[in-house]
């Protein structure tokens, strides 16, 4: 066991170094990795054929409880459940991008509040607080970042601060709910929660977040964006909202079908459909209103990203299967002495200050099994430590700029449009609020749950 | 005359610039060099000297990560901005010579296209560095160690080839061998050969 768990962690630490090093595309990391987990880890050193079966879990397909469960239950090894949803709404997200729905969203809204500076600035970052909770925060800042920009040239202020203020915002409504963020999602579904379970709690933590958010970015912000205040601003030169729309009946199927999937999600404890059936039904559905463009469509489908989760999942799974996760929990257990608080803090705390500097989705797919066994060995309620990490975790990621695949994205979008943002420009602004943000959590947790 | 787009790699040192400029004045060609960091310039806001320490910079990989073909490294997406300008001069008909930006990679789909390469002995580099940038025979042999090993990260970081594998180019040539001007008159006999190559062809 002792090679096993050797070599489980330097493929695991190998793994991160390459992702971090960046050299190679980081989907054939994990899938390299993963195989090389089931062939070294399980397959010459602990020669255990079960190991392997369990971690690729192919076998979840044809239960029942995948597709249907009355009851919670907790997955191992490969999280096909995560990768079913994240593709179904994957093929979702690009029929209504293709149809215009988030430009015409994002133009609607600046209209409706007659695209002035500082009431645009606030409704976008609730925008991309409320769009992040069910679509992922990728496509919301590709979209609301283009648009900034846009109006930003017509209204003659610098987009930056807006870019910045929709990063923060997309990543904290992303902690809101199970299907916001790839952490959330992963953690939802290996320890069996619902989509009200996480808006009951971290989607309330989050709520309580935003208006501090909010209030901390127009203080920090304003001043940056009213530069310009007094100079007339002409509004017929934008284009209408309607104009974003390509085509107005795939433009209303994509608007009916997102309704559906907001609606199966928020009704799945009620109608014990999983993750996995919502996001195959809403893609099926897609595929099929789609007609002779369904082929395009599922060649848009982020499939590196799939193959990462695959990959991931088979790594983590080789370091669970050989204890060292374990060895992890008693070493949090032993450090916090067995206190909760302890406990919490440290989760929320180093969950944070990782997801700000390596990728959250391999953090978090490695701690769920960490904070199951502390849970089963501390007896702190698992729902407190998973909500915990799925916070800290999410917002962490906002602190840098390459915590978390929107600020990416955003700060691209700003930098290819003629706004490049720095590291400095990034932190000084967007770390301190990420601290403000994890103190309010900290706060929270501590008095809702312990 | 048909379009051609000559594009010039370059060791530091071997007179590539030079080459460059020479062959843009013989065909009457505007050239993207350093325009191409005015123009950067501009369009973001930033200081030209800013844009300079940045362009043909490979990023750093761990302050820089990239999602989806997005990148947060202003490296990265200034290499971006340099590669769609030219891209876009070549679309839209323009001849022109363009030294570095992975051009001869970027541009590879145009059949106007001449890549060439410019190599050169290393005493005749850091003899020319010496002179050019008043710098004594070490400090010039670092400094073209550091620019040529700052050029090859770019280069196989956006081409994913190696910067100098003659494979990319059309000629690779060593300036050292006729010296610049003759370099020039043999290089421009060359794309009078492909100019004249490509009219026949029509």
């Amino acid at each position: 066991m002792l090679a096993a768990q050797i070599f489980a962690v330097i493929i695991f630490v190998t793994m991160f170094i390459m992702i971090v090093l960046d050299k190679i595309e980081r989907h054939y990391v994990t899938l390299g990795c993963g195989i090389l987990t089931l062939v070294v880890v399980f397959g010459i050193c602990m020669r255990n054929g079960t190991a392997i079966w369990q971690t690729i879990a192919i076998r979840d397909f044809v239960k029942p409880e995948f597709w249907y469960q009355v009851t919670e239950s907790e997955s191992k090894g490969i999280n096909w459940a995560t990768i079913v949803f994240i593709a179904g709404m994957m093929v979702m997200v690009e029929g209504m991008a293709k149809a215009g729905f988030f430009r015409w969203l994002c133009m609607k809204i600046a209209f409706l509040v007659k695209c002035r500076t500082i009431p645009v600035f606030i409704t976008f970052m609730i925008m991309a607080a409320v769009l992040s909770m069910f679509i992922d925060s990728i496509t919301v800042i590709m979209f609301l970042a283009a648009v900034t920009i846009e109006l930003a040239q017509l209204l003659k202020f610098n987009p930056i601060p807006m870019i910045l203020a929709e990063i923060f915002c997309a990543n904290l409504g992303g902690s809101a709910t199970m299907c916001g963020d790839p952490p959330n999602i992963i953690v939802g579904t290996s320890l069996g929660f619902s989509f009200f379970d996480f808006l009951a709690n971290t989607g309330l933590c989050a709520g309580i977040c935003l208006i501090f958010t909010i209030i901390f970015f127009y203080l920090v912000f304003k001043k940056e964006l009213t530069s310009n205040k007094g100079e007339a601003v002409d509004i017929s030169k934008l284009p209408a909202p309607s104009t974003a729309i390509t085509n107005k009946k795939d433009f209303i199927v994509s608007t009916v079908i997102f309704g559906l999937a907001v609606v199966l999600l928020v009704s799945h404890s009620a109608t014990h459909l999983t993750v996995a059936t919502i996001g195959t039904v809403i893609a099926v559905i897609t595929l099929i209103t789609a007609g002779k463009d369904a082929v395009s469509l599922l060649k848009k489908v982020d499939y590196k990203t799939l193959v990462f989760f695959v990959g991931l999942f088979m790594v983590v799974g080789g370091l669970e299967e050989t204890g060292i996760l374990e060895y992890i929990a008693d070493f949090i257990g032993d450090i916090s002495g067995g206190n909760a608080y302890i406990m919490a803090a440290i989760i929320l705390w180093v969950s944070a200050v990782a997801s700000a500097f390596v990728d959250n989705i391999p953090f978090a797919a490695t701690m769920v099994p960490v904070i199951q066994s502390l849970a089963a060995s501390t007896g702190v309620p698992i729902n407190t430590l998973a909500w915990t990490l799925s916070i800290g975790t999410d917002i962490g990621g906002s602190a840098t700029p390459i915590g978390a695949s929107a600020n990416v994205v955003g700060t691209s979008v700003a930098a290819k449009n003629g706004y490049p943002v720095s590291w400095k420009r990034y932190c000084s602004k967007l770390a301190p609020a990420t601290i403000i943000v994890l103190i309010i959590s900290t706060v929270y947790i501590f008095a809702r749950y312990l | 005359m048909s379009q051609i787009i000559i594009s010039v790699g370059r060791e530091f040192g071997s007179g590539g610039r030079v080459i460059a400029e020479e062959l843009a004045k013989r065909f009457d060609l505007p050239i993207y060099d350093r325009h191409l960091i005015t123009e950067i310039a501009e369009k973001t806001g930033m200081t030209a000297s800013d844009v300079e320490k940045l362009d043909e910079a490979p990023k750093s990989r761990l302050t820089s990560r990239r999602v989806r073909g997005f990148s947060n490294s202003i490296e990265d997406n200034i290499a971006e901005m340099q590669f769609d300008f030219i891209r876009k001069k070549a679309e839209s008909g323009e001849s022109f010579v363009v030294v570095g930006r992975c051009s001869e990679s970027k541009l590879r789909d145009f059949d106007c296209l001449c890549s060439l390469f410019i190599i050169g002995d290393s005493e005749a580099k850091i003899k020319r560095v010496m002179e050019v940038y008043e710098m004594s025979e070490s400090e010039a042999k670092s400094f073209i160690d550091k620019k040529d090993k700052k050029r090859k990260r770019y280069h196989n970081y956006h081409v994913g080839l190696h910067w100098g594998d003659s494979r990319l180019y059309d000629l690779t040539v060593n300036s050292s061998r006729l010296g610049i001007k003759k370099t020039v008159d043999f290089l421009e006999s060359y794309i009078k050969a492909r100019q004249d190559a490509a009219a026949n062809k029509k």
